[in-house]
């Protein structure tokens, strides 16, 4: 399976300016955060019922560029946050091929109806709120339930937290009422940060779970192995049913060998192409396993 | 043997300006602290906290402070100190490095954080003169007090 390393951070809203992003970048560095998930959001409800069948969501943004500049220092994931009122974006969403680009998708609901829906039949991963509009939306502890045994993850934001007092006490309350309904179960936190100076290290932010109810274990989770989990879900769902992930460590060869050939036909249909690994430099190794798993989601 | 059980929390203050110094000593930051569990959990957190509460030791130029509570109340430091912004009157924020039962562990992993800092730092200086610079300023700690 893909290995990724602790401490995550799911949320870096996306910046058009550079400068800005690989601040936060080299923060995140300084940190200790070794997983993070750049955030780019999608207003589903704005756009007009007219048109059905073709593309609705954008293309995920370019950053090949950040992503080898911080080869192994960070490892870099995209993920979409879709704002919905009603329950047809999980037709769109179903239809769609620009989703699948996206390593993680998060629901983003505006009304009581689509948060019961965003948890029992959202095919996504995430669920999280709006910090500006206050607490009007509180989960409810059937939907919550049913949602945890979907194995979907609730997102807590604790920048916003930081920086307004108002902000904090909603957060506070959503946070609390998570810990009523349900125990705080399948809870993540992550940091939703605009600047660099709002980021926090992942033990402060472990230590946040204090004032949201979570348990010292429950927060320490939170920014760790809940993450992981949630993220090889992410790929489950890309990829559909695997037993196994292949994955190429060099060009792939389609072998002519009469021998090879009969190993081929023993293999499942879903390993389409047999990978031989050979050993050439580094440099090319990294692009073929790009291109190789890009083919394979495609 | 019964004895009181203490935490110590070491912090490293990062301003939002990068400055040489800051002017900050055990007094203000330990004002401060007090201020915001004030405003954060009241007068109950305040009386639960305030005995045993000290700040055993602060470097202004390494940025790092040594904060001691009593066990009970440890938590109801180290959750909002991601909270502060405001440190005296300079804007900063603090990071939590560790939080440790004696002053001993504390200071033993200052001494190695701050070593690993400094191999870090160690390549991007250029002349003799200035590395040993680096070394004195980064690897000082006093803990006369």
């Amino acid at each position: 399976m893909e290995q990724t390393n602790g401490f995550y951070d799911f949320c870096i809203p996306y910046n058009k300016d550079d400068k800005v992003l690989r601040g936060l970048l080299n923060e995140l560095v300084e940190l200790g955060y070794k997983t993070i998930a750049i955030e780019q959001s999608f207003d589903h409800s704005k756009k007009e019922p007219g048109k059905r069948g073709s593309e609705m969501f954008p293309e995920p943004h370019n950053i090949e560029n950040i992503r080898q500049e911080f080869a192994n220092k960070l490892k870099i994931l995209q993920r979409i946050t879709i704002l919905y009122v009603d329950v047809n974006v999980s037709h769109a969403m179903g239809v769609s091929l620009n989703l699948r680009k996206f390593n993680l998708i998060a629901g983003q609901p505006k009304t009581e109806a689509a948060l019961t829906h965003c948890c029992t039949s959202f095919n996504g991963d995430i669920i999280t709120f709006d910090p500006t509009a206050g607490s009007r939306l509180l989960v409810q502890r059937k939907p919550y339930l049913i949602a945890v045994r979907r194995g979907m993850y609730f997102e807590i934001k604790y920048s916003p937290a930081i920086a307004d007092s108002n902000n904090r006490k909603d957060m506070i309350k959503v946070a609390q009422n998570y810990c009523t309904k349900g125990k705080s179960r399948n809870i993540i936190f992550s940091s939703g940060a605009l600047h660099e100076f709002q980021l926090r290290g992942p033990y402060d932010v472990a230590n946040l779970s204090y004032i949201f109810g979570l348990s010292e274990n429950q927060g320490k989770n939170a920014i760790d192995r809940f993450c992981r989990q949630l993220f090889l879900r992410a790929e489950s769902r890309r990829l559909g049913k695997t037993i196994m992930f292949v994955k190429g460590n060099g060009p792939i060869v389609f072998s002519d060998s009469s021998d090879e050939n009969q190993s081929d036909h023993d293999v499942p249909d879903e390993m389409d192409a047999l990978v031989k690994e050979t050993t050439s430099e580094e440099e090319p190794e990294r692009e073929c396993s790009q291109a190789n798993k890009r083919l394979k989601v495609a | 043997m019964v004895r009181i059980k203490n935490r110590y929390i070491a912090v490293q203050i990062v301003p939002y300006a990068p400055v040489n110094t800051l002017r900050l000593n055990d007094h203000t930051l330990s004002k401060c602290l007090l201020q915001n569990v004030e405003k954060y959990y009241g007068v109950y957190g305040l009386g639960i906290l305030e005995h045993g509460f000290r700040v055993k030791y602060c470097n202004e130029r390494t940025k790092i402070a040594i904060i001691r509570c009593l066990h009970r109340g440890h938590r109801y430091v180290s959750s909002i100190l991601p909270l502060i912004t405001l440190i005296g009157d300079v804007r900063a924020k603090f990071r939590t490095l560790y939080v440790g039962a004696t002053i001993i562990q504390c200071n033993k992993f200052i001494i190695n954080h701050q070593r690993q800092f400094l191999d870090r730092m160690m390549g991007q200086v250029a002349s003799a003169k200035e590395r040993q610079d680096l070394f004195k300023r980064v690897m000082e700690l006093d803990m006369d007090r």
